[in-house]
């Protein structure tokens, strides 16, 4: 699973095509699209501890300088659909919002901010431009396979992106419980306090958070998938030391409901459910760790109710510790340092690619490229608030209107959020077709500790970058690999699909070693 | 000199002063460089320019602006503590905390009902409830006071009044709330989504008036949840709050 295509006009080997640019363009409206209904409809930005808009400006500006090279390097070691296969089955901070959002939308957001500024043109970096959405493309479509849409978006907000084989494990192995059981409370305990530790160790975003689903397990029953990623000492340096005692770096909740049907999946990784969702809707729960040396999800405390209920319980105790640390280191930083973070965690957001391909370096995702840097003495709040403000919601900034005839989805108002790439320049207007190399970049905050938690201990970045290019999960091997849902329908009884089956059974109580077969082993 | 993107048929300045202000300059720092390098724009926009414009210039911008007499509105008290020059100066959190209240414009309020209750303003109810909450009114807006109740610990019945839609500035003491006002946001602002996990009572968008430290207040939790069709659509779902007579 390596090694980069070359792919016309995205690499700079030739010219950009027509086909290309159109592809690009369609991309960048998908992005622009759903950028603005998610900005209108899902939050507003505000935190009197994290200047937010202000690092959101920086980290935009932070990804147009420098997405272009990581993604080209990343795809050195292993293409953007292979990146996608790599991290479908585990909880890995590879999702829908760091990539179905984030990607293309902090990229293109900082060309449209500095297009407003005057430091670029349309046209300049078409290459870059052509070669994100390219990537981008292919690893939605990859990460969608088994439902075949771009985006969550596009599946009317819907995720499940889980194959049958793995969708009936987790359904077996969830145990049920009602309000007032331990079960039931330490689940709702720990739901709520991993929640507001992520959005912590995240510096006041979603990011660390994902939900996916929701599937049916029956007539009066959902589920979802809900992720929680980056909660021990990971590529995120201000979590050294605070997060040493956390055991697990991703934790997978399989969230049953009953009475309540989530209606919305949306690409920020954000659910809604109509009637709302509350506490004692809960109607089953499991438990699970994964990451790339983990072939799928591993369970935790899952052997029984009453161990589940212990280990939920501990588990939140190492976050309300850790979260009591964080927050005083936090509370103590100056604005720069809080900058700092925000941007690289929005930056960064997608850094989790790297982890896939084994190439990760802290010099390529956790410093702020002096391109951007310049860019901070403008950065006050209130400039950041309303520069953003117009630039997510209002769409004010002059490159965001248009001729008076148009009339933008959603908002029907003749504006958009992101400038397309002019097709002039295959009548030879003339571009300048890349960035160029990312440069040595600086930040304020400590440097980023040796220390990576992971499934085999903590691992040095040398030991970890290794460890990933050392393995290959057996259902990822060729044979296994594209023996897609449409396969399985057809080929259940072969022993085949019996192998395919079993090796997502592994770790499950109630299903190893059953197979193809239906109900209980 | 004019840019390429000053030539645009449909564009218009910005909507905020502030920001067109910032762009103007900006745009005019980008063509006297750019006159500076005598490059071409091809030349100048990865190349020279990068190296011409610096943060320096940046600097410059934002002092232009601040000679003005002008100073910013600030949302991270970090950026008042650590820039005072350049920030309007921060409320006092601590020491006026008795007199200290929120005063929104769009507030509704009305005398004191049958049972008491003076109508103190609206919010958007995050999760719709069998029964109202009462509590007693704690305003936390500042790290200084996070750290206070960790310490001394959250007295019980607190409905915390924040003007922080964030999910971090309380998250040490955020469980121990009984219920919460927000001055801002949405439902699905970060603070409206942790209140949701916890069920914790909470109001956000709230607009508010005439609550101080230490009131008896009453929330209407059993208005509906705001959905996120009333958000696209502007419809307006008010959740009422009540100061109790004391």
């Amino acid at each position: 699973m390596s090694g980069a295509e070359t792919r016309t006009g995205v690499t700079g080997n030739t010219p950009l095509t027509y086909a290309q640019l159109l592809e690009a363009n369609n991309a960048i409206q998908i992005c622009g699209d759903e950028t603005y209904w998610l900005c209108v409809t899902r939050t507003v930005q505000g935190s009197k501890l994290f200047p937010v808009s202000a690092y959101i400006l920086l980290s935009y500006a932070n990804a147009f300088y420098r997405y272009p090279e990581v993604l080209r390097k990343i795809e050195k070691n292993m293409r953007a659909e292979d990146v996608a296969d790599r991290c479908r089955g585990i909880g890995m901070k590879v999702q829908a919002a760091t990539m179905g959002w984030c990607l293309p939308a902090f990229y293109l957001l900082g060309r449209e901010w500095l297009l407003s500024l005057g430091l670029l043109r349309p046209q300049d970096a078409a290459e870059d431009i052509a070669y994100v959405m390219d990537f981008w493309r292919r690893f939605e479509l990859g990460w969608h396979r088994n439902n075949g849409h771009i985006n969550n978006a596009a599946y009317g907000h819907r995720s499940q992106i889980l194959p049958n084989r793995r969708l009936e494990v987790f359904k077996a192995d969830i145990f049920p419980c009602v309000p007032g059981e331990p079960l039931h409370e330490a689940t709702l305990g720990f739901l709520a306090t991993v929640s507001q530790y992520a959005f912590l160790t995240a510096c006041e975003c979603r990011l660390n958070t994902a939900n996916t689903g929701p599937y049916k397990l029956d007539d009066d029953q959902e589920m979802l998938v809900r992720d929680f990623m980056d909660m021990g000492e990971s590529s995120l340096p201000w979590l050294d030391g605070v997060t040493a005692d956390i055991t697990y770096n991703n934790l997978t909740v399989t969230m049953a409901a009953r009475g309540c049907h989530f209606d919305i999946l949306d690409d920020w990784g954000s659910f809604e459910s109509k009637p709302e969702f509350r506490g004692e809707m809960l109607s089953g729960v499991g438990l699970y760790t994964s990451d790339l040396l983990t072939d799928g999800h591993v369970p935790v405390g899952m052997g029984s109710p009453e161990e589940l209920t212990a280990t939920l319980n501990k588990i939140t105790e190492e976050l309300k510790v850790a979260m009591n640390k964080l927050w005083l280191r936090m509370a103590d930083w100056s604005r720069d340092q809080l900058m700092d973070a925000g941007a690289l965690m929005y930056y960064a957001s997608i850094k989790d690619i790297a982890h896939v391909a084994g190439c990760f370096e802290v010099s390529d995702w956790l410093e702020i490229d002096p391109r951007a840097e310049r860019l901070r003495p403008i950065l006050n709040d209130e400039y950041a608030d309303l520069a953003l403000g117009e630039l997510v919601g209002y769409l004010t900034l002059p490159n965001q209107v248009m001729s008076p005839f148009e009339m933008m989805k959603h908002s029907n108002k003749p504006q958009r959020v992101l400038t397309p790439l002019p097709l002039s320049i295959l009548a030879g207007e003339d571009y300048v077709p890349t960035v160029g190399p990312i440069q040595p970049g600086s930040t304020t905050l400590d440097p980023k500790n040796d220390r990576y938690n992971t499934t085999r201990g903590t691992l040095t970045l040398a030991e970890y970058n290794q460890a990933v290019r050392d393995y290959t999960p057996e259902s990822l091997t060729p044979k296994y690999r594209f023996l897609c849902e449409t396969w399985v329908k057809y080929n259940a009884h072969t022993e085949l699909a019996n192998e395919l089956y079993k090796i997502d059974q592994r770790n499950s109580r109630t299903l190893k070693g059953r197979g193809t077969g239906k109900g209980p082993v | 000199m004019k840019l390429y993107v000053d030539h645009d048929r449909y564009g218009e300045a910005p909507q905020f002063a502030l920001v067109e202000a910032v762009h103007n300059s900006v745009r005019d720092l980008v063509r006297r460089k750019l006159k500076e390098s005598g490059d071409d724009w091809a030349s100048f926009v990865f190349g020279s320019g990068e190296k011409l414009i610096t943060k320096a210039d940046f600097e410059a911008i934002d002092a232009k602006i601040v000679a003005t007499g002008y100073r910013y509105s600030f949302t991270s008290m970090a950026s008042v503590r650590d820039r005072p020059d350049i920030y309007k100066p921060a409320p006092d959190t601590t020491t006026n905390a008795d007199t200290f209240c929120f005063e929104h414009p769009e507030a509704v309020t009305g005398p004191p009902d049958a049972e008491g209750r003076a109508l103190c303003g609206v919010g958007d109810n995050v999760s719709r409830r069998p029964t109202n909450i009462r509590g007693i009114a704690r305003y936390i807006r500042s790290s200084e006071q996070v750290i206070h109740y960790m310490k001394n610990g959250m007295p019980e019945n607190t409905v915390a009044i924040i003007d922080d839609s964030g999910g971090t500035l309380t998250a040490p003491i955020c469980e121990k709330f009984h219920a919460v006002i927000c001055a801002g946001g949405t439902v699905r602002s970060h603070l409206g989504i942790l209140t949701r996990e916890y069920g914790i009572p909470c109001l956000m968008n709230a607009r508010i008036s005439g609550i101080y430290e230490g009131d008896e207040v009453e929330i209407e939790t059993t208005a509906p949840a705001k959905t996120a069709e009333a958000y696209q659509t502007g419809q307006d779902m008010p959740a009422y709050i009540w100061r109790i007579a004391k």
